[in-house]
């Protein structure tokens, strides 16, 4: 029984991810040239897409729970504003997570890798969604300070990479000054996924011993001003503030 | 600009705007290690020195610089 358990959830993991790659596709060649064609204004097509590519997330996200792929628990809902611009700050130890984070929030700005802008199937779909390049260091967060406070709001992955189990969070600077130069209420997420699934240089068929359970909690707000005191700078406020993250996020996963 | 001007200019924003104890500052000491410079001190840097010289140093060639003398280096070539 447990070994016709583990073939379902094989066969289950390799047809998701076909169809998950075909819907790609799918919405790559053919969903957004249509957007182009019918959406002629950059900014209606930004919300388009969004709304598009959330509501495929939504739907993966409900058929991979569905099939017991994988099980997934949201909480602190409550503490997403929607009419306001909040920075989303969360721990990475899955490939999926984003997929999951854009499924609960439709509309958030995100950075991508700029290997993403290359990509022959997701370039399109990310610059119709008008996300961000991480091309250079010094325009980055530029443009992450300027989309939150144009009233945007913002995931980051404070890692800039998924995490390494085992290995204590290490935060790199770049989310806290962010934060800082925008003067950010800052919404850190914590992903907790048992077994892990995805981590970096594991492929998709080594599957875990067991469906992956997702715990997603969303901590209250802190505003990142409050760290910005008379006696210390911006530069040290950075630091005090990465730590705070990393402990908070940290804290609530064990 | 002559490479003196240069060097008391980049040791005035190192001071002013990175806190960092001007008596450390030499043209050879290891920027991160000895001067704690991080990651967004290195991007506000780059910025800096382009509005000073006009000159902007691409973030491939500025990951290899450590010292004050590579960075006026860096801005010599490019």
């Amino acid at each position: 029984m447990k070994h016709l358990h583990y073939i379902y959830r094989f066969v289950g993991t390799a047809l998701f991810w076909f169809v998950f790659g075909l819907t790609g596709l799918l919405i790559g060649f053919v969903v957004i040239p249509l957007l182009y064609l019918f959406v002629r204004r950059p900014g209606k097509r930004q919300v388009a897409t969004r709304r598009l590519l959330s509501a495929a997330f939504s739907v993966f996200v409900w058929t991979a729970c569905a099939s017991r792929l994988i099980s997934c628990k949201v909480a602190g809902m409550e503490h997403w504003d929607p009419d306001r611009s909040q920075l989303l700050l969360a721990n990475h130890p899955t490939l999926i997570d984003v997929v999951i984070l854009l499924s609960l929030f439709p509309q958030i700005d995100c950075v991508i890798k700029e290997a993403v802008t290359r990509n022959p199937v997701l370039r399109v779909p990310a610059a119709s969604a008008n996300y961000i390049s991480n091309r250079a260091p010094d325009d980055l967060l530029e443009s992450c300070v300027t989309r939150l406070r144009s009233g945007a709001s913002l995931l980051l992955f404070p890692e800039g990479t998924r995490s390494v189990e085992g290995q204590p969070l290490k935060f790199k600077l770049g989310a806290a000054e962010i934060a800082i130069r925008a003067r950010a209420q800052i919404l850190p997420i914590v992903i907790d996924c048992r077994p892990q699934l995805l981590a970096k240089h594991v492929p998709w068929y080594k599957i875990p011993p067991s469906p992956p359970h997702f715990a997603i909690t969303i901590l209250p707000p802190v505003d990142a001003s409050q760290y910005l005191s008379d006696q210390d700078g911006p530069r040290r406020a950075r630091y005090t503030l990465n730590g705070a993250l990393e402990s908070m996020i940290t804290s609530a996963m064990s | 600009m002559d490479t003196d001007s240069l060097y008391q200019q980049i040791k005035t924003i190192l001071v002013e705007q990175f806190e960092m104890n001007e008596s450390a500052i030499t043209p050879d000491a290891n920027l991160y290690e000895e001067l704690e410079l991080d990651s967004i001190d290195a991007v506000d840097l780059l910025v800096q020195l382009k509005e000073l010289t006009g000159k902007k140093i691409s973030p491939d060639v500025f990951k290899d610089v450590r010292t004050i003398r590579d960075v006026m280096g860096a801005l010599a070539e490019s």
